[in-house]
């Protein structure tokens, strides 16, 4: 699909919708400084929104994901996502050892069942 | 640290280029190249929902947080409304303001100068954040605020190079690989989520955002990511605060 038929409407929207919105904490972050409660409810309800809308875009890539991945079963999506937490957890919290070991097992898994060739 | 010359400190420029290059070569460390490997996949989710590399590359360097990236480009292709997915990125945005206010005091420096602050804090997203409390300690006072923006530049770049580089090898790129280099963002994403979970509102927020998420696919109005963060956050906010609550 093509969302956009020009850059600069692209451009301008990667600044308006995408730019905008995030810079501003990191300018309320600047100014309010010290004087921010890290643990007021109102905080933590605010971690919580922005956590479990990280979960619900990784959700949306694996059960409704984009491109090649459709090739691939969910079963296999799902399992290699599983597969590199349990890396992470085993091998000393390591963020490479547990992205090296979800592609290992869609790579293999990938091969296995003949698909995406 | 030897206590230097007050006279010689006021006198020197505050941005300092020789601390800022010792900030660039500290981008290029593991987390650096972790981080260059989820853009590779960022640039190969842009190829795949045919969103211009101009314009994707201009995210990577002002938008600078991953997550809101995913959610911008992902949303426009599913046809989400601009105005909700100008909410979902502010709103996945919050947790960035915690990170700023926390390493601010190791980025700030001796003379406090809002313009380099405010250049500082633009680069935190999770790597800075991660890297600067481990390289900043062992900086000059002085020379902190250059080195903070040098580690954020060098980082910014890699990852836009990276970004260009997914982009263009993912129809390069044999079937697998291709598929690799897509997985690349939700399994560093589910890493991310799993190694910041700390208390149990965490893991009810990563359960409830997940799980509403099919549910409230296809919401009209391209609302989906909307209803899950915030009703999945709210959820596990309250269940958390009732289960505190019935232990004490």
């Amino acid at each position: 699909m093509t969302p956009f038929s020009n850059e600069m409407t692209a451009i301008l929207v990667v600044i308006v919708v995408g730019f905008l919105p995030n810079e501003i904490w990191r300018l309320l972050g600047v100014l309010l400084g010290r004087g921010l409660d890290e643990n007021s409810a109102w905080m933590q309800w605010v971690r919580a929104v922005a956590t479990a809308l990280l979960a619900a875009v990784v959700a949306r890539l694996l059960i409704t994901p984009s491109g090649a991945l459709v090739a691939l079963p969910f079963l296999l999506r799902a399992g290699a996502v599983g597969a590199g937490v349990a890396g992470f957890l085993l091998v000393r919290r390591s963020v490479l050892a547990g992205v090296l070991t979800a592609e290992a097992v869609l790579i293999a898994g990938a091969w296995w069942l003949g698909v995406a060739n | 640290m030897q206590p230097s010359d007050p006279a010689a400190t006021e006198a020197g420029p505050t941005f300092r280029a020789s601390y800022f290059l010792r900030g660039v070569a500290g981008a290029f460390s593991v987390p650096g190249v972790v981080l260059m490997a989820t853009f590779v996949g960022f640039g190969g989710l842009l190829h795949d929902v045919g969103f211009p590399i101009g314009a994707g590359l201009l995210s990577t360097l002002l938008i600078w947080a991953l997550p809101a990236q995913v959610i911008l480009v992902g949303g426009i292709a599913s046809g989400a409304a601009l105005p909700a997915l100008a909410v979902a990125v502010c709103l996945s945005g919050v947790r960035l303001m915690p990170m700023v206010v926390a390493l601010m005091p190791l980025m700030r420096g001796r003379r406090p100068n809002l313009w380099l602050e405010l250049i500082a804090a633009h680069f935190v997203a999770v790597t800075m954040w991660v890297e600067g409390f481990r390289l900043l300690p062992k900086v000059a006072v002085e020379g902190r605020p250059s080195y903070a923006i040098g580690l954020g530049a060098g980082l910014a770049s890699v990852s836009m190079i990276a970004t260009g580089a997914g982009f263009y090898l993912t129809s390069l790129l044999p079937g697998p690989l291709a598929v690799a280099l897509l997985l690349l963002t939700p399994i560093s994403f589910t890493i991310l989520l799993v190694r910041n979970a700390r208390e149990r509102v965490d893991w009810l927020a990563i359960g409830f955002g997940a799980a509403l998420s099919p549910l409230v696919a296809n919401t009209p109005g391209g609302l989906d990511l909307f209803w899950s963060g915030v009703g999945g956050g709210t959820l596990a906010f309250f269940i958390a605060r009732i289960w505190k609550a019935d232990r004490a």
